[in-house]
């Protein structure tokens, strides 16, 4: 067994450890969660298993008067929506149809026929091609989630579109939604994008689309029934609402504004008339001396400790190195004679900052975490020096870069650990009195932890005396 | 108020603004600022001001993790943390530490610790800065992240270890294997995080508004997933919005707030500096930095001792050497320009951890942004970099744990090869 004082600080600290990774891991999985959602299909928000009633408003219809509306599928009730009990297979296109208020006009009705047929067509494709199984199952499933969200988009675009456009969607439905308010460059993207895709796809139901596209008055419901909404195939559909832009680029806005005014007052009458009251502060309470503060101290402590580690690296260097002339071998004594000095002053900066400490009685930071306003990383420091862009060419590219920065955490808590375990360990086996098994394994252990980071062992044979 | 006006406006000749201006955007800009006649209060030691302005500072000086917190501490509690973390920042007024902790009074002492804080660093700007809203994905390219993990959960020492006062080896044994363990699956987690990432990027492109991004991020896909949930991170960003311009506006009028300050600090009565009897408020807790001075002292000075070990030896060989030699001009202004370029490199080094950063280096966080490999350079940081970057730093650290390692066999081989009637065979060196 341990000392218990040893015992206590070497479980501390690899406590502390194991704390900072399931933190990391935490948030992680968070992150990971959401990702993972939106590769899925999307879930509509109210599931239409909820509220028969609820279908229709819920999705922000904007249905306005005098528009024709899309027709009432036969099947379904006009304005109510179907009772999930009664809709079960065929009954996902009649969902996008129950938000009729008026009857059809024939017209509408043709197409809509020509539409449906178009879309089980699709939906034959695609139960060949997708892996999901289930005949129709899928299918009221995956229309109720592309209603939502696809009236979404259309919603959050046009919240204030009072032209009474039809608002039950599809993404192409969206796409018209789009092209709509804004001109010109959303329509060229579109475009672009759609050529990306392969709509070429099996018989896409979508393929009705670019016709859609070219009515802009009221197009049947659309029917993309069968498909949810991935992001695989609809992402670059995709925009963000109004609202959201307005804001997210009023904010790099004024981050920028704040930067240059931080940037700017050098010199000025706000910053002397701020030194002055600091200087004011410190005179009124008496000869205490200039404050040190804990963050202050801890970050020269952390640079005394890099000094420590650098000092070691270059003297390694030199005490490897073999010099062939006279001229090698006076530089490598003044190097080493140079970095003996350097290790002096730090030591003594490390009295004065102890010093210091307890006399200015510097407590520790009173609640664990250092990451308060006042000891900011780089990023606080200097808060918008221009949107920060980290760019990646492949998956592989990012994958390697994540990579390497938690390895090079991980090294950097490891050595802590090790330099731990050395000052607590080592002591403990220099002190060993006699030798027996007990002793012997706890040797071991410790080689073990020590040397090998606990992967490996050391054998101990004893070597009895012949005889 | 008038007569401050008043007074203001004859101090202030080419003052930005008037007074309650300045006082309006700073309680604008303030999370749970006080109200403007709060501070007009405060300069007159009110009482009924204080409880506002000990919450403020509870809020600005407690770290990320409590600001956020959804049931704010007693008063005492937030009290005493106030003066705790005012003492740490090495606040110079002892008036503070005799406030009652109930918050009954205080006020002027209050506002004058809160004008220090904002005099001595963008505290504003800090307090937004560590709440700001992130709309990309976020990447850290340097280790301050790490650095403030391993802070904050090695702040106080687990108390209750109790029961466990003496542990096995093997309790520390398998505590280092969980943690490896732990380690490996996080690993494994954060590739597949970015896979997921990439993918997104990747499907969502030539989406965004901005053309300098070119796509969405997780965080803006979700705004468009669930778009009732992300009501709140709009409302979040307005406010955000709201505060900024508020600080904009402080920072615009600040000036007539520091004259203000002047008179406020004049008000107070004098103090007569007390010496020694500074009254203890922590009580003494296990601090474990000074297990971490231990260990710094005592690295260095077996830096320094190793040092010595290496040099005398070195110079007592020189010397011998050049004794017989005669001693040339030339060769003397040899030695000097050997010792000049010697001294250099060492100040180079001093630099390198003096400066703490390499200000060149990258640092703070990042937002991943997908583009060809071909893109012209210029728009923000490579990836190929970041990584060439890291791959010595990693290089650097393997070979700091290797040669820590490698102590550590040798003493203890050292240590059992000393031992009589046993045979020690070292495991093998990787």
């Amino acid at each position: 067994m341990l000392p218990a004082d040893c015992s206590r600080r070497l479980v501390a600290e690899l406590r502390g450890a194991l704390d900072a990774c399931a933190e990391r891991q935490r948030q992680l999985e968070r992150s990971l969660r959401v990702s993972r959602r939106l590769l899925r299909a999307w879930e509509p928000a109210a599931t239409p298993a909820a509220e028969p009633t609820l279908g229709p408003e819920a999705k922000g219809e904007h249905l306005s008067p005098g528009e024709p509306r899309p027709p009432a599928f036969p099947r379904s009730c006009p304005r109510a929506w179907p009772a999930p009990s009664r809709e079960q297979r065929p009954g996902a296109s009649a969902r996008f149809l129950a938000f009729s208020a008026c009857t059809p006009s024939s017209q509408d009705l043709k197409e809509l026929e020509l539409l449906t047929q178009a879309l089980e067509k699709a939906a034959r494709v695609r139960k060949g091609i997708s892996k999901a199984g289930g005949d129709k199952a899928p299918v009221p499933k995956s229309g109720s989630t592309v209603t939502p969200v696809t009236t979404t988009p259309s919603h959050l675009q046009a919240p204030g579109q009072a032209d009474g456009r039809v608002s039950e969607t599809s993404p192409p439905r969206g796409i018209c939604q789009t092209k709509a308010p804004t001109k010109g460059h959303p329509e060229r993207r579109l475009l672009s994008s759609e050529d990306r895709i392969s709509w070429g796809r099996g018989a896409r139901a979508t393929r009705p689309g670019p016709g859609l596209r070219d009515q802009q008055t009221a197009p049947p419901a659309a029917q993309q029934a069968p498909e949810a909404f991935t992001l695989k195939e609809k992402g670059t559909l995709l925009q963000l609402p109004m609202a959201f832009r307005k804001a997210a680029s009023q904010n790099s806005r004024l981050w920028a504004q704040i930067s240059s005014t931080q940037t700017s007052d050098s010199a000025d009458a706000t910053t002397t008339a701020k030194t002055q009251f600091l200087q004011k502060m410190q005179t009124a309470s008496g000869p205490h001396g200039p404050g040190l503060s804990a963050a202050e101290v801890e970050a020269e402590l952390g640079r005394l400790q890099e000094a420590c580690s650098l000092l070691r690296l270059r003297m390694e260097e030199e005490v490897a190195a073999a010099p062939v002339d006279w001229k090698q071998e006076l530089r490598c004594l003044f190097t080493l004679e140079g970095l003996q000095a350097l290790a002096g002053q730090c030591l003594c900066r490390l009295q004065e900052l102890r010093a210091a400490v307890a006399e200015q009685q510097l407590g520790p930071w009173p609640v664990g975490g250092s990451r308060s306003t006042l000891s900011p990383c780089g990023a606080g420091a200097d808060p918008a020096r221009g949107p920060r862009l980290l760019l990646y060419s492949s998956t592989q590219e990012l994958q390697t870069l994540v990579a390497l920065r938690l390895q090079v955490a991980m090294l950097t808590q490891q050595i802590h650990l090790e330099k731990v375990l050395m000052a607590e360990l080592l002591p403990l086996v220099h002190t060993q009195g006699r030798w027996g098994p007990r002793e012997l394994s706890l040797c071991r252990a410790v080689h073990s932890l020590l040397c090998d980071a606990g992967e490996r062992f050391p054998t101990v044979l004893q070597d009895e005396p012949t005889g | 108020m008038g007569r401050q006006r008043r007074r203001v406006d004859r101090a202030a000749g080419a003052g930005s603004g008037t007074l309650p201006e300045a006082i309006a955007a700073l309680s604008r800009a303030l999370p749970c600022g006080p109200s403007p006649e709060t501070f007009r209060r405060a300069k007159f030691d009110r009482p009924e001001a204080a409880p506002a302005l000990w919450q403020l500072l509870f809020r600005v000086l407690s770290p990320v993790s409590e600001a956020g917190a959804t049931a704010p501490p007693a008063p005492e509690a937030q009290a005493r943390l106030v003066k705790a973390a005012l003492r740490s920042e090495g606040y110079p007024r002892p008036a503070l530490a005799q406030l009652p902790e109930d918050g009954s009074r205080g006020s002027r002492e209050l506002l004058l610790a809160l004008s220090w804080l904002l005099a001595r660093r963008p505290l504003l700007e800090r307090l937004l800065a560590r709440t700001r809203v992130r709309l990309g994905d976020e990447v850290a390219v340097c280790e301050c992240e790490d650095l403030a993990f391993g802070r904050a959960n090695t702040g106080l020492p687990a108390l209750g270890l109790g029961s466990e006062l003496h542990v096995d080896i093997r309790h520390v044994q398998w505590l280092m294997g969980k943690l490896r363990f732990q380690w490996r699956n996080l690993v494994s987690t954060q590739q597949e995080q970015c896979a997921l990432l990439s993918k997104i990027h990747l499907y969502t492109w030539g989406c965004h508004s901005d053309q300098s991004l070119g796509h969405l991020s997780a965080t803006e896909t979700e705004v468009l997933r669930d778009p009732e949930g992300s009501q709140q991170l709009l409302q979040v960003l307005e406010q955000e919005n709201a505060h900024l311009a508020a600080t904009v506006e402080w920072r615009r009028r600040e000036l007539v707030f520091w004259q203000w300050m002047d008179t406020v600090l004049d008000t107070c009565p004098q103090q007569a500096p007390d010496a020694g009897s500074q009254p203890v408020f922590l009580p003494k807790i296990p601090d474990h930095r000074a297990g971490q001075w231990e260990l710094v002292a005592g690295e260095m000075q077996a830096l320094e001792e190793e040092l010595r070990a290496a040099a005398e030896p070195r110079r007592a060989a020189w010397e011998a050497q050049v004794r017989g030699q005669s001693r040339d001009p030339a060769w003397s202004s040899a030695l000097r320009a050997l010792q000049e370029t010697v001294g250099q490199e060492l100040a180079a080094l001093r630099w390198a951890w003096d400066q703490g950063r390499d200000p060149a280096q990258p640092h703070g966080l990042y937002r991943l942004v997908r583009s060809e490999p071909g893109a012209p350079a210029g728009r923000g940081l490579q990836a190929a970099e970041v990584i060439g970057a890291l791959r010595s730093k990693e290089a650097c650290l393997e070979a700091a744990l290797r040669q820590l390692q490698g102590q550590c066999r040798r003493e203890l081989a050292r240590l059992m090869g000393a031992l009589p009637g046993f045979v020690w065979i070292s495991s093998p060196v990787r």
